[in-house]
């Protein structure tokens, strides 16, 4: 992989595409915007899996695949691992990010967090907008998961966590 | 002459359908390929499917030699994505190392090809880059052991 | 499970078994022969036994018991390898028999089912038989001793002459097979020695005699009677028939056997009973002990071993012939090989073990391949019966495999058994996999046998767990391909069609194509054509194929087609797709359409443009309803309606998949017209879809085409004759490029009245196939139920109407209507409306989407010529051709009452057309007409007509105009019009004020700043106009005179004297138009009165042609309306007085009277104050009031002041113009001062003037400018929206004018 960009680029890169999809194209419909977002996420999730596992052996179950998304493959996006990584053994895995990169540059109030933002974005409050655009941007790493598990042969459904910010947790529903 | 060797290169989606396939041979035996490449995926799934039966290493993404025919020599490779790769040898003592190194390659060249965003997923490969790739990598196969 | 159970352990006690050589002299075949049976086949049903229970030792003195056992009988010249040819022969027989056997027609299981049925249901049954032949084909080789005859049964008939001697002769050596001769097995065999007596000869004494004599001589237990043909009529009848299975030739089988009656029978199962367990049985067990003590004493134990292997060191140098040495009986290995047979065939297969397993290992030594080769064999079979170590087994058995080949083509055969037995084995153990590899190891370079193998090995791959399908697939595909080689199209057939439905439906269109065209061609070989003509339509669509693989299908199939003479019908052919989305159906019930273009146009616009003008919707429905009502129930309402004689029009889309040209021919619409009956009623009654079951014949067939997917011959000719005369639907011949796609109309006219429904649609394609694409119901439901959302009672799509009888119709045309114009084209167009009935049509009514553009003229202007009509008249006819109110507005235009069209005399009625603004404009004209008779259902229809224009921008006209501040109620006009066309030019004609409040003055001569008169394209040009409003005061009817402009002025802008008549802008279109544009503007700036409207009457330049809009002579006109005459503020006044005065200021100062006249534009009482300065901080004040004035928005007051001090010098001297400049410019102004009030307040009414007196007193000669004073005023109420500068500034303040008095000092 020759070929790199500045992080600097990804990043603005990044908030030029929430902010337009979520007050230029689908201004009044946040659902729809986050939707978008996040099926941009997939492809490039779905897109990215095929290219960072090459070169190694097939998962066998579903715990590998995970930690292999853990490790390597938030390494080659963040230049970072998961901090930490927990599951109930029932198809749901909790992914830690102690300092996620894409929300570190992001003053949010922690104060006004309402728990699982990215899952309701209907909360108008005032204080709750900056809690909003954050969770808008967090719709695009989710999809990116869950792109490359369903590459990887696992639908899910992913969602992210911010209620204690910069750290940042995505949850992964594994469609049984 | 290497470019012989390999007679017909193929890529088949997870659900068995044919992504990209092509031969390299002058004779009009596109079917003949497209059946054995089709057979080959019955052994594929046997891999996959009871691994320890087949001698092969678990999981690695390559398979090895699927089945050898009358004149062929069959080999698959599995992607993590469960995208198939199937290549058809003529000559029959081909070494594995080449074999793994062409897949390699030819991943590569995959990987590439399904990254371009206008590629639907699960729909056939029709970018001419990839085909042009796919042909330079088949024709330089097995030329380290050759010369 | 047991071994013997199994399949392999079944054949191999059927096959592994003692075999007795018959030698029996021609008498007894002869007497046999009344049984139409040879003596072996009269015996053999006998020979086989399922509980014995013969009491065996084995070689260890071990007692069991043999339930089952069989004998194998052959005569001695059947005892010798059979030869290869005939073997093949014999097989492809069997094969073709196989094939002869089964149907081609009825479709092969789908695998699904297969999987799911048992091995033994899953394969063709005649592979066990073909197998079996396979084997028996290696029988009788001598390098294994299973096959040697262990017993020799001499037969002789009792009515031969010297019985005794014949026994004799029958056993000498010349007969013998060469087995027995060439010493490979022991010539001494056990024999046994029986008498024929065919009782229908003579009695059994002579029989008896010889009987005892051959006692006497061979010894009295190896010697038997059999008497036969105990029946004296042959008559004898069984319920199933014993010898049946073993006559290879079905012969009439009730004469098998007929003389044969019980006792015989029964005699000869005895015999055989008695002779393999009294004879034969024990005669083998005594021999394998004899032979297992020679063994053991020659080979068990070390020592022999050794002495053993140094012997066959010792005789190293054999040469390596296939075979190895040659054996004879008396060998050692030959022995042990015979103690291993007959062990194997008596189930003692330890000991049978034990043998082999010694000798194979000799023979290895002794390279004697092909004996060691069946020595593995017979180890991996023990192995097998005894159920233990099936690893070794199958190693034994491949083993035998590759030895066999090894041995080259003369082990070819023994290679095949062995393969076979092996698979067997395999099998058993559910090794499916493996045993189809076996298969295809099989199948040598003879493709006949190697067909039958790949098949077998096809099921194989299906039986495996999990079923391999696409090996099932593929090796059918194989074995199809060689049973192709060998013209075994049937079997060919079969194989490819069970393998279609592993390939059906998966991406791998080659296979898929593959599979199906060759299948077609074969049936097209066979001459079953319909089937090949069914598959060939599998691969007809093929677009991802190559350009000429595409050809070459087209080109079979048509083959195919051709060959079998009939034209199919084939329901659903892909060639060409018939887009079922794009069906559109256009047809005429109340409403009718001029041209197609009119019918794409959406209902709900027609409905808008339409609902005041037909007696609304509901009580349409129900005037023509209710009369139906009585025979018809609601469900009707959701049926189109269709006027019988009028075409419904059909648009279907085709498309050409290939990349080849297709043509199409004789393309037309699939109908059925029921005529309309009682059974109509209970047809609709039962509602939309049991409509497809109208009428008698056509049910039937849509019955067929409705379920019934794949094609059938129906005749639609024949129905298409039967009601020839009901309807008549056209035919469209059309050829499609490659990957082509076109829309075609069709359409069907019913001639009498009933249920028309429209089935599908037929083509031919490239004149041999008719394709059938019936528009299917569930489509037309959803749209049905669409319909019934929409509130009008005809659903667009349902493809089913209701015929009623004829109607008049008219047809609408409106002739030299452009389809391009440049904006404010003025046009005179004629509409036609014709009626081919003899029905008259009556009460007509039109309405018109957009009268800006269309307006309605007078019957009486069909004469007249334009533009000519439109010029002024005298003032005395001028009242002749005024806007006619009644078509102004946009409500309907009534015909007038006695208009009625009928026959072929059509009405003709004028239009104006006034391109009114640029852009794509689309007119949409609907006519109205009630049916003359009343009997008719429908009781009025309306004409559809829509029309497209092109406008292209002409000139664009602006207008500004600002108050002119010296005179009151008049104003400068500048119009400014720039040529926006790409090469017109235009030539401006007049311009014309409208309202009669207004005259409009040319201000400034047009020659002078626009001397040619045409304005060429891009051309700009501006001219100032001046605008009077010649109105006292707000009176009531100027209010009405601005509604309908009659009166107007104009301004001729042609040359100097030029005596072209002037437009009157009064006449009907232009007064119409202008209306139009009014209304168009809206009703805001209705009634108030600082507006005026304004119409440019241009021409274009006469020696051009404007290309695309046809003949001139053209007239032009823009209208600009409400141009608005307000200023900023709604007060303007004018200081009126002396502009030179002659003082003698000697005396006095001068006192100077002057007035000031005010105006009140606004329409509200309106407070003035003037303030006036003294003359201090004047010059100030005049500065900044000229800055004030020169920064006044209207920047033509500016221009227009200097124009005016213009005017003063002129009037004045020039020296006083001289001394005026200087003292502007050098001492300020020498001192004046108001007198009188400095401040006056004054109301003013609405529109209404009043002057106030203003005195100023001069104390010395000089130019003064009066212009130091100010108005503030206020509006007091202005509730009127219209003038919104006046409304929006309720008040506000004006620097006053500059008024130059020049007072002289009067000499």
């Amino acid at each position: 992989m020759g070929r790199e960009v500045s992080e600097s680029c990804v990043d603005s890169l990044l908030t030029e595409m929430v902010s337009s999809y979520c007050d230029r194209f689908y201004a009044n419909k946040p659902e729809l915007a986050a939707r978008r977002i996040e099926a941009i996420g997939f492809q490039v999730g779905h897109q990215l899996s095929e290219r960072y596992t090459m070169e190694r052996p097939r998962f066998s179950d579903h715990l590998e695949a995970i930690k292999f998304i853990c490790k390597d493959f938030w390494s080659e996006l963040f230049k970072k691992q998961i901090d930490n990584l927990k599951t109930n053994h029932r198809g749901t895995f909790v992914l830690q990010d102690n300092r996620f990169r894409w929300l570190a540059r992001m003053s949010v109030d922690p104060s006004s967090e309402g728990g699982d933002l990215s899952q309701d974005n209907s909360a108008g409050a005032p204080e709750n907008k900056a809690a909003q655009a954050t969770s808008m941007h967090l719709y695009f790493p989710c999809g990116i998961i869950r792109g490359a598990l369903s590459n990887l042969g696992i639908p899910c459904a992913v969602s992210a966590d911010i209620s204690n910010l910069p750290a940042c947790s995505f949850v992964v529903r594994i469609k049984a | 002459m290497p470019e012989k060797m390999i007679v017909c290169v193929a890529v088949v989606g997870h659900q068995n359908n044919p992504l990209y396939i092509q031969s390299f041979t002058e004779a009009d035996d596109a079917l003949k390929l497209h059946h054995i490449v089709h057979c080959s995926l019955d052994v594929v799934d046997e891999r996959v499917n009871n691994p320890k039966k087949s001698g092969s290493p678990l999981n690695e993404t390559f398979l090895g030699l699927l089945y050898p025919t009358e004149n062929y020599k069959v080999y698959g490779y599995l992607t993590n994505t469960k995208v198939k790769f199937i290549v058809v040898t003529t000559d029959l003592d081909v070494r594995d190392a080449d074999v793994r190194n062409f897949f390699r390659r030819f991943h590569a060249a995959y990987v590439d090809a399904v990254s371009n965003p206008f590629h639907v997923p699960g729909k056939k490969i029709t970018s001419r880059t990839f085909a042009e790739r796919v042909s330079t990598i088949v024709k330089s196969f097995g030329l380290s052991s050759a010369g | 499970m047991d071994p013997a159970n199994t399949p392999l352990g079944r054949m191999l006690v059927e096959e592994i078994t003692p075999v007795v050589m018959v030698l029996c002299t021609p008498l007894v075949e002869e007497s046999c022969l009344k049984n139409s049976l040879s003596f072996v086949e009269m015996l053999s049903p006998f020979c086989s036994f399922n509980n014995i229970d013969v009491p065996v030792r084995t070689a260890s003195d071990q007692p069991y018991r043999l339930q089952k056992f069989k004998l194998r009988l052959f005569y001695a010249s059947d005892i010798r390898q059979p030869n290869l040819e005939v073997a093949k022969e014999r097989l492809k027989q069997v094969i073709t028999q196989a094939g002869e056997k089964d149907d081609l027609c009825s479709d092969p299981p789908h695998f699904s089912n297969l999987l799911a049925s048992s091995e033994s249901g899953i394969q063709p049954s005649w592979f066990e038989y073909f197998n079996k032949e396979l084997v028996r084909t290696m029988s009788f080789s001598d390098h294994e001793s299973f096959d040697h005859p262990v017993a020799c049964l001499l037969v002789v008939s009792s009515k031969d002459e010297q019985p005794i001697n014949r026994f004799v002769d029958l056993f000498n050596t010349n007969k013998l097979p060469s087995l027995l001769n060439d010493g490979a097995m022991d010539p001494k065999i056990l024999k046994h020695y029986l008498l024929v007596h065919d009782n229908q000869d003579s009695t059994q004494e002579k029989a008896a005699k010889i009987l005892t004599e051959m006692r006497s001589t061979f010894g009295s237990n190896e010697c038997q009677l059999l008497c036969i043909n105990s029946s004296p009529h042959g008559l004898v009848e069984r319920p199933e028939n014993p010898w049946a299975p073993y006559k290879c030739d079905p012969s009439p089988s009730q004469c098998l056997g007929c003389f044969l009656n019980i006792d015989d029978f029964n005699k000869i199962k005895d015999l055989m009973q008695d002779l393999s367990s009294k004879h034969i049985i024990p005669y083998m067990e005594q021999k394998i002990r004899v032979l297992n003590q020679q063994v053991s004493a020659t080979r068990k134990g070390l020592r022999n071993q050794i002495k053993n292997l140094w012997w066959r060191k010792g005789k190293e140098d054999v040469a390596d012939s296939p075979d190895g040495p040659m054996y004879t009986f008396s060998s050692i290995e030959s022995q042990i090989r015979v103690l291993g047979d007959y062990a194997f065939m008596l189930r003692d297969y330890e000991l049978a073990l034990s043998n082999y397993r010694l000798i194979s290992t000799d023979y290895k030594l002794d390279k004697a391949w092909k004996r060691y080769a069946g020595v593995q064999e017979m180890i991996g079979l023990a192995f097998f019966m005894l159920d233990q170590s099936r690893k070794e087994a199958e190693y034994c058995m491949e083993n035998a495999f590759s030895t066999y080949l090894k041995i080259g083509p003369s082990g070819q055969q023994n290679a095949t058994r062995c393969g076979l037995w092996w698979v067997e084995m395999l099998k058993t153990r559910d090794q499916y996999t493996d045993a189809a590899s076996v298969y295809f190891r099989i199948c040598g370079e003879e493709p006949l046998h190697s067909a039958v193998m790949l098949e077998q090995a096809s099921y194989c791959y299906l039986l495996s767990k999990p079923p391999m399908l696409r090996k099932f697939g593929f090796h059918l595909v194989l074995s199809g391909d060689r049973y192709k080689k060998c013209d075994q199209i049937k079997h060919a057939i079969r194989t490819y069609r069970s393998a279609v439905s592993v390939f059906e439906g998966i991406t791998w269109g080659h296979i898929n194509d593959h599979v199906h065209f060759h299948i077609g061609q074969w049936y097209g070989i066979l001459g079953m054509y319909d089937l090949a003509v069914k598959h060939m339509l599998e691969v007809l669509a093929c677009s991802h194929q190559s350009k000429i693989t595409q050809e070459f299908f087209l080109r079979d199939f048509l083959q195919i087609v051709q060959k079998t003479g009939k034209t199919f019908e084939v329901l659903k052919l892909q060639l060409p797709k018939v887009n079922i989305s794009s069906l559109k159906v256009v047809f005429d019930d109340h409403r009718t359409y001029a041209s197609p273009a009119a019918a794409t146009v959406g209902e709900s616009l027609w409905h808008s443009l339409e609902e005041d003008m037909i007696p609304s919707l509901s009580t349409a429905k129900t005037n023509w309803l209710d009369l139906q009502s009585k025979l018809i129930p609601k469900k009707y309402r959701e049926s189109n309606v269709c006027v019988a004689g009028e075409a419904v029009k059909v648009d279907i889309e085709f498309k050409n998949p290939l990349q080849i040209p297709i043509s199409i021919s004789s393309v037309s619409l699939i109908c059925e017209l029921s005529v309309r009956s009682d059974e109509m009623e209970s047809a609709l009654a039962s509602g939309a879809n049991s409509f497809l079951i109208v009428g008698a014949d056509a049910s039937s067939k849509t019955a067929e085409l409705q379920n019934d997917d794949d094609f059938i011959n129906l005749t639609t000719n024949r129905d298409m004759s039967s009601e020839n005369s009901s309807f008549t639907s056209s035919e469209v011949d059309f050829s499609l490029g490659g990957g082509e796609t076109t829309v075609v109309q069709l359409t069907v006219t019913p001639k009498v009245e009933g249920i028309l429904q429209i089935v599908g649609v037929r083509w031919k394609l490239s004149d041999s196939v008719i394709g059938l694409h019936n528009f299917d119901s569930n489509h037309m439901k959803k749209k049905n139920t669409k319909g019934k959302r929409k509130a009008k009672p005809a659903p667009r799509d349902n493809l089913k109407f209701i015929v009623i009888k004829g109607l008049p119709k008219l047809e609408g045309f409106i002739h030299s209507l452009p389809e391009k114009a440049y904006a404010g084209d003025i046009r005179h167009l004629v509409l036609e409306l014709r009626n081919q009935s003899e029905f008259t049509v009556q009460n007509l009514k039109m309405k018109i989407s957009d009268p800006r553009f269309l307006n309605i003229g007078d019957q009486e202007n069909l004469k007249t010529e334009f533009p000519s009509c439109l010029e002024k008249k005298k003032a005395s006819e001028q009242s002749g051709v005024h806007g006619s109110s009644n078509n102004l507005s946009q409500t309907v235009f009534l015909f007038p009452k006695d208009t009625s069209i009928q026959g072929k005399t059509p009405l003709l009625w004028p239009l104006w057309l006034r391109a009114a603004v640029p852009g794509y404009i689309s007119l949409y004209i609907t006519v109205y007409y009630e049916m003359g008779d009343i009997s008719s259902i429908i009781k009025y229809r309306t004409l559809r007509m829509h029309y497209d224009l092109q406008v292209l921008p002409s000139l664009d006209i602006s207008f500004q105009i600002s108050p002119c501040p010296s005179r009151l109620q008049e104003f400068l006009v500048r119009m400014d019009v720039v040529n926006s066309t790409s090469s017109e030019s235009f030539q401006v004609h007049q311009l014309s004020s409208v309202g009669h409040q207004w005259e409009i003055s040319l201000l400034q001569h047009v020659d002078t700043i626009f001397p040619s008169q045409s304005l060429m394209a891009g051309q700009a040009l501006s001219c100032f106009f001046m605008l009077k409003s010649c109105r006292k005061s707000l009176t009531s009817q100027d209010e009405i005179s601005t509604l309908s402009p009659l009166l107007g002025s104009d301004v001729r802008l042609g040359p100097e004297g030029s005596n072209e008549p002037l437009f009157d802008i009064c006449s009907s279109p232009l007064a119409d138009f202008h209306h139009c544009e009014r209304l168009h503007l809206g009703m805001s700036h209705q009634g108030d009165p600082n507006t005026v409207d304004f119409i440019l009457i241009t021409r274009p330049v006469k020696d051009n042609i404007i290309p695309g809009v046809s003949n001139p002579p053209h007239l032009f006109s823009h209208h600009a309306c409400y141009c608005s005459t307000s200023s900023t503020s709604p007060i303007s006044w004018q200081v009126d007085g002396p502009h030179t005065l002659y003082h003698d200021f000697s005396a006095s100062f001068y006192e100077i009277n002057l007035r000031m006249i005010i105006y009140n534009s606004a329409d509200a009482v309106a407070s003035v104050r003037i303030n006036t300065f003294d003359s201090t901080n004047s010059s100030g004040h005049l500065s900044e009031g000229t800055t004030t004035v020169s920064t006044d928005p209207s920047g033509d007051q500016a221009g227009w002041r200097d124009a005016s001090v213009v005017n003063d010098i002129k009037v004045t001297s020039d020296v006083g113009g001289s001394r005026a400049g200087k003292s502007l410019s050098v001492e300020s102004v020498p001192p004046f001062i108001w007198s009188g009030t400095s401040s006056t307040r004054i109301q003013l009414e609405p529109m209404s003037t009043s002057e106030i007196p203003l005195q100023i007193c001069v104390f010395s000669p000089g130019i003064y400018d009066l212009s130091n004073y100010v108005l503030h005023w206020k509006v007091v109420s202005s509730n009127d929206p219209g003038n919104q500068e006046g409304a929006s500034r309720s008040s506000g303040t004006c620097q006053g004018y500059p008024y130059y008095l020049s007072v002289l000092q009067s000499s």
